[in-house]
Parts: C-alpha cells; structure tokens; sequence
C-alpha cells in the first residue's frame, strides 16, 4: 500500500479519517458479536438491548461512511491504490453493518429461549465455539484492515471453511435432538437461527477480508477457488 | 472488463531514443500501439509524452538539430517510420494530427478540411465536397456547418474548431490519429463532444493521445502508457494502470502523491 | 514583525502622490508631442501657402519651362509614377523570395547569420551609396543607360532591406501551429508557404513595400548620381506609339527612356536664382507629400482589409 503523502494533505486527512471510522464501527460491531455470544452462554437477557441499542449506531456509522466515501469520489476521483481503498471501505462497512445485524439476531434468539425457560448452552457447546471462531474472524479482518495485511486477511478467509464445517456439524446434531424428542424443536429451531447467524458472521468476516486482499492487492478474489491462496 | 482478443499491432517503438540538440528527451522507450484502440501517454509536464507523440509524424524533422535513435515500426507494411530514407511527408500522409490548441487555417471551413486532399494534388470538386462531407460527418460537425461550409473557420466556437481540426485530419483517412492534449483549450462541454468523438473514431483510425487530465486517459483509452523523465515506466491496460499500477511511481502520480 | 497595514488616509496619501507624477508626465508628453505637431505644420502650411498659386491642373499637365508661371510637373510625376513601377516589380519579388527562404527555408548557421546582419546594415548604407553602386553595375556594366529602368532597379535595391526585413517580421508573425498544421496534413514547406505562409503574410508584406516606396519616392541622391536629367519636355514613349524618330515604339521601350521624378524637379527649381521658382518648389513638394501620404493611407487600408479575415 502507498504510504507515501498526497500532493493535497486534506485528501490524506479525508482518507486516514474514512478509515479510522471504519475501524471505530468495526470495534462496535466486535463489541456487538462479543456481547452475543456472552449472552448466549450467560443468558444475561439485559444485554440483548445494548446490542439493538448499538446497532443503531453501526447504521449511522455505515452511512457516514458511505456519504465520506461519495465525496472523496465525487471530489477527488481517487485512483489506484486510493479507489480500491474507497471501494473496498464503502464494501466492507456493509458487511460489517449485516454482521451487527446478525448479532442482533443472536440476541433476540437467545432472548426468546430465556423467556421460554430455557437453557440454550445445555444443547451443546458447538454454537458458542464457533461463535468464539467468528468473533475471532471478525478481529482479525478488522486488523487486517487497520494494518493493510493481505497474509492476516488470506488466514481469515481459510478459518471460514472451519465456521462452516462445524456450522454443518451443530445443524446435524440439533436434528438428531429433536428427532429424539419433539419437545424442543422450538428452542432447537431458535439455536439453528442463532447457529446460522452465526456462521453468516463468519461470512461477513470473510468477506471484509477479501476486500482488505482487494484493497491490498488489487486482486479481486470473491467467487474463486483457493481462496486466500498466496498468488 | 477483460479484453480477451490479443489486439493486433498497428506501430511499435523499439529503443526509441531522441535528441534536442545534445539533451536526450526519450529514453529507450520500446512500446506497442494497437490497431483501432486509444492509447494515452500520461504524465507530468517535461516527460517526453508529446516527444514522444510527436516522433509518430516526424514533427520534430521541422526543426533543425533534433536526432532520432532507434525505430517506430508502422504495420501492416512494418515500414521503420524513422528510417532516413522515408520522406516525413509520406509518414505525415499517413498520420494525421490533432494540436493543443485549436488551428484552423485562417480560411474557410471548406478549404480547411479539403486542405490535406489539395495537397495530395486532388482538386476534382465532387470528390472534395464528398470528402469534405464525409470528414465532417466524421469530426461530428457536419449538423453544425453544413449550411455555412464557405464562412470562416474562425468563426466557430474553440470546441467546434479543435472539431473541424479532427476532421481536416481525417479527410485524409489517417491510418493512426495523435492527439496532443486537444481538450487543454476547451470547456468540460466541448472536452466530453471530443472525448465522444474519440471514441467514436476508434472504430476506424488508432489513436494515440496525449494528455494531461488522467481522468480523461482513464475515460477514453483502452491502454495508458505512463511517462517521467523520458522513460516509459509503464504500459498496460488503462483498466489495470488505473486500478492497479504495476510501478509504485505510477501510482505515485496517478493518485496525486508526491514522488 | 513590523506593523506594515496602512490606514486609508496614507493609502489615499500615496496614490495622490502617484497620480501627481502622472500627470507631470503626461503633461510633459502632451507638451512635446504637440512641438513636434505644431513645427510640422508650419512648415506643411508655410508651403501650402506658398504654393497654393501654382496648384492648378495646368501644374500638372505643363513640362518643365523656362517661365516659372508656365512650368509644370508632368513629366516629374510620370517619371517618378514609371520609376515607382519598375521598383515595385524588382523588389516585391526578390524581397519575398528572399524572406521566404531566410524564414522557411535556411538552416540556421554562420552563413545565414552573416546574411542576416548584412540586411540589416543595408538597410543603413547611405542612399547615394546604392546610386554609385548603381552607376557602375547598370548604367556601365549592363548599358542601362540613364533610363527609366536603371532608376527603378537601384531604388528597388534600396528598398530591398525594408521589403526582406517586412516579409521575415510578417512570416514570424505566423503562428507556429499553422504551419505544423500545414506540415502535418502532409504538404511540403513550397505547399505551406504557397497556400498559407505568403497569403497570411501578405499584409505585412504589402505594408512594408509600400513604406518602402513611399521612401524611395522621395529619394533624390542616388537617382541624381546615375545622372537623371533635370530637364526634360517629353514622356516616355507609349507602347506601339511612334516614338520622334519615326519608328513604333516597343512594349517594354519607356523602360530605356530617359526621366525625371519629382525629387530633381523640386532640386532644379529650388536651385534657379528666380524667386518664382519656389513657389513651383513649394507647390510640387507638396504633390509629392500628399503622393507619400497616400501611399501610407493605402499601407494602413490594405492591412485592415487583409488582416480583417486573419485571426489566429
């Protein structure tokens, strides 16, 4: 990446802050995930409404960012490593934002499996390991991001394909409960929900990550096989 | 968007270096030119890009003292455009050119585009009123003029003159087209009816083009080369170049930075 | 850090400073200007005045005579008309054609350098110069004789300066774009100096043969060394007219004839002890200023109606 200063130090200002923001919804959007999961296991219900509360930040974020990102083009027709900059951020805060969203979801699941008396962590550990995972993703792309690295951001992108397989994983085991009984298809249906939420966190991580390789690199590695494979 | 037919040669500079007096202007520049595509020469002020565009159509024979080395092979013929025993004239017949600022000869519409068939020695006057109608039709300016061929061309507007420039260029039919920044002299308007006019012109005559605004390179070329200090430090698809640079000192100036 | 900001009483101080001295000088200029207008014409009037008499149309159509009264110009003004013509017809195209070439054509080295300072200076060498010059070349060398043509030629060498300098500042006032928009469609440097350089030029070209005339008209010296008469009651023959001697005369036969122009006419009649010879003086001097005149009023007609179609 080009470190080196613009002829124009207002446009170096623009883009250090578009990122910083970046970072700033991304550190949100982390809170939001982590503190899903710690209500998941703790049924600590009182959290549920930071995260709703939070999300409404993200989407003021998102769409700051978004409005930076069309004034930098409209007024500075950025090129090269700039473009993909701009590009890649007005990508990667949609992502981000659907992650928030989806931790939202994972709070309001978990809300209803407490309201209905239920434990959720008694239907196995897999959903909080993988949410551990995602969470982990979701870090590591944003530090990617801050620090431009391409081989942190390929390594996110190789830790999906474990998200998935355990996602599978959980969905079988949660089918097989509730053959054996019936009796908790209700909460079993709520976890696959939050399972899948999940495992879509997972994919917006790995999708920030591809753009932070774009971004990098110029390369545009979504929809191709051996992802993350060093080029 | 990929490009996926291999273009075909139209020229091709081969260790290109010149000469004014004893500064060396251009260094060793080797570069493809594609038949029927734009090519842009980016750069900053002093890095040989009009040097070098103006090499195409021997310009530089005009002046005494400047020196050429190496070649700019023209195909289909693959005739060396350099070589001292091809007449300039015969290079500049071939080649049309468009200046920086608009320069019509002080005469009429008319006579300036018909002016490149005159000197061919053609003076039967339905085939000018043909050509002259049809280069017009060409320059996108024929609506515009067909009713006042005889007034002066200095009577246009700046957009419609560098127009009328384009078509007195084409009447010829040139087989490769050098634009010398030909939109450094008019408004963002006439700019973007020259910049629809090259591409409509694509279609029939190559284009290179010289250029100071690196958002109309990126606009109307299919390849950019990017030119410091008499060096081609890169040549490729604008697509590429202006996406992802292969050279850090392209990038450097194409997004503004200081080198 | 000084205080440097002024308040509007000094700014108003300093400009009212400024003005003053502007108009000390523009007053100074008026002045001298003025001077110049006013000597020009007294001397324009005092000669008006003194040859208002004469100033008839038998002046004009009278030869030369013994008798102040009857005295007249024709064959002063039809010399000085032929001589003009013959100058016009030598040095438009040898000063044109030799612009051209120093312009278009010439590499610039020592050879043309020399040249060119060369020009310049024979735009200085002393007019009786070029008639001495003349006198050895055409009158002895080439047996011109006394005539019309030899007079024509040397006046055109005289001038030739003024047209080469003219045409040369006319071409570089040609911008460079035209002529590589002319190269560059494919036309040879003939092709670009037949159909752009010299009709672009052409105003400055006429402007600068017609100062140039206008000067030549008025020469005196070179024309009395290669021995024009100072009397003469006859014109040039006519072609296909007879001539005294009995025979037609040839198209080209005036060119040999002996003249006047009006210069020596003024010269003669200055230098006649009788005082009512200057009052022909006083007359013909001015025909021959108003003859200088409007070739200049021609000059400046000329290039506003040329220049009028050329813009850059």
């Amino acid at each position: 990446m080009n470190e080196s200063q613009h002829l124009s130090s207002q446009y170096d200002e623009e883009l250090s802050r578009l990122r910083t923001h970046v970072l700033q919804m991304g550190g949100l959007v982390e809170t939001q995930v982590s503190a899903a999961i710690e209500a998941y296991s703790s049924g600590e219900v009182a959290s549920v409404k930071t995260i709703v509360e939070s999300d409404r930040k993200v989407n003021d974020l998102e769409k700051a960012i978004d409005d930076d990102c069309a004034h930098i083009i409209a007024k500075r027709q950025p090129a090269a490593s700039d473009l993909r900059l701009v590009f890649g951020i007005s990508k990667i805060v949609t992502d981000l934002e659907r992650a928030g969203d989806e931790a939202k979801k994972i709070a309001k699941g978990v809300r209803r499996i407490y309201e209905a008396g239920h434990m959720p962590s008694q239907y196995g550990v897999g959903v909080r390991h993988i949410a551990e995972a995602a969470l982990a993703m979701i870090r590591q792309a944003l530090d990617a991001f801050a620090r431009l690295d391409a081989a942190q951001a390929a390594s996110v992108i190789r830790a999906d394909d474990d998200v998935d397989v355990e996602f599978k994983s959980i969905m079988r085991q949660l089918i097989t409960h509730m053959m054996e009984d019936p009796r908790t298809i209700t909460t079993a249906m709520d976890i696959i929900w939050i399972a899948r939420a999940v495992e879509r966190i997972g994919d917006h991580a790995k999708n920030v990550a591809e753009h932070v390789i774009f971004i990098v690199e110029g390369r545009d590695i979504r929809h191709m096989k051996n992802k993350g494979s060093e080029a | 968007m990929q490009i996926h037919d291999q273009p075909t040669l139209k020229a091709e500079a081969r260790n290109l270096n010149f000469y004014y007096g004893e500064a060396k202007a251009l260094k060793g520049i080797n570069m493809p030119i594609y038949d029927k595509k734009v090519t842009a020469l980016i750069g900053p002020s002093g890095c040989g890009k009009s040097t070098y565009l103006r090499s195409f159509n021997r310009m530089h024979d005009l002046y005494p003292g400047n020196r050429y080395e190496g070649e700019i092979r023209f195909y289909p013929d693959n005739t060396n455009l350099l070589a001292p025993e091809v007449d300039p004239i015969e290079v500049r017949m071939r080649v049309g050119m468009v200046f920086q600022k608009p320069n019509p000869f002080p005469k009429s519409i008319y006579e300036n585009v018909a002016y490149g068939l005159r000197v061919r020695g053609e003076n039967n006057k339905r085939v000018l009123d043909d050509k002259v109608e049809h280069a017009l039709k060409g320059g996108a300016l024929w609506e515009e003029v067909k009713d006042r061929l005889h007034d002066l061309a200095s009577n246009l507007s700046g957009g419609q003159q560098q127009r009328l420039c384009i078509a007195r260029a084409l009447a010829t039919d040139p087989e490769l087209l050098l634009f010398d920044e030909p939109t450094s002299a008019l408004d963002p308007i006439a700019t973007g009816a020259i910049e629809e006019l090259v591409h409509e012109l694509k279609k029939r005559v190559t284009i290179l083009i010289v250029t100071h605004n690196m958002q109309q390179a990126a606009r109307v070329s299919d390849y950019t080369a990017y030119m410091y200090l008499g060096e081609l430090i890169e040549f490729g698809k604008t697509d590429e170049i202006f996406i992802k640079p292969k050279d850090k000192r392209t990038e450097d100036y194409i997004t503004g930075r200081m080198g | 850090m000084q205080q440097t900001a002024l308040t509007t009483d000094e700014i108003r101080a300093l400009i009212a400073k400024g003005k003053l001295k502007d108009t000390l000088f523009k007053a100074l200029g008026i002045f001298f200007l003025g001077l110049g207008l006013v000597i020009i014409f007294l001397l324009v009037g005092d000669m008006v005045m003194r040859g208002s008499e004469r100033l008839n149309l038998d002046f004009f159509m009278n030869f030369a005579s013994r008798r102040a009264t009857q005295a007249g110009i024709l064959s002063a003004w039809v010399g000085s008309l032929l001589v003009m013509t013959v100058t016009a017809f030598a040095a438009v195209p040898l000063g044109v054609a030799a612009g051209v070439y120093l312009e278009e054509y010439a590499k610039r080295n020592w050879v043309t350098e020399i040249i060119e300072i060369n020009i310049t200076n024979l735009a200085a060498v002393p007019s009786i110069v070029y008639g001495l010059l003349s006198l050895g070349i055409f009158v002895y060398q080439f047996g011109f004789g006394q005539s019309i043509l030899t007079a024509g030629l040397t006046l055109a060498l005289l001038i030739l300066p003024i047209v080469i300098v003219s045409t040369r500042e006319a071409i570089r006032a040609i911008p460079v774009a035209i002529r590589e928009a002319s190269m560059g469609c494919g036309a040879t440097r003939w092709q670009t100096c037949r159909y752009h350089i010299i009709p672009y030029a052409m105003p400055g070209i006429l402007t600068g043969v017609i100062i140039g005339l206008a000067r030549a008209i008025g020469e005196t010296a070179p024309i009395i060394t290669i021995g024009a008469l100072t009397f003469i009651a006859f014109l040039p023959p006519l072609p296909f007219t007879a001539t005294e001697m009995g025979a037609t005369a040839g198209l080209f036969e005036w060119l040999m004839s002996p003249f006047t122009v009006m210069p020596i006419q003024i010269f003669n009649w200055t230098s006649r002890p009788d005082p009512a010879f200057e009052v022909n003086a006083a007359a013909a001097g001015f025909v021959l200023m108003v003859m200088v005149l409007s070739m200049n009023g021609i000059a400046i007609w000329l290039r506003y109606k040329m220049r009028k179609n050329i813009k850059w």
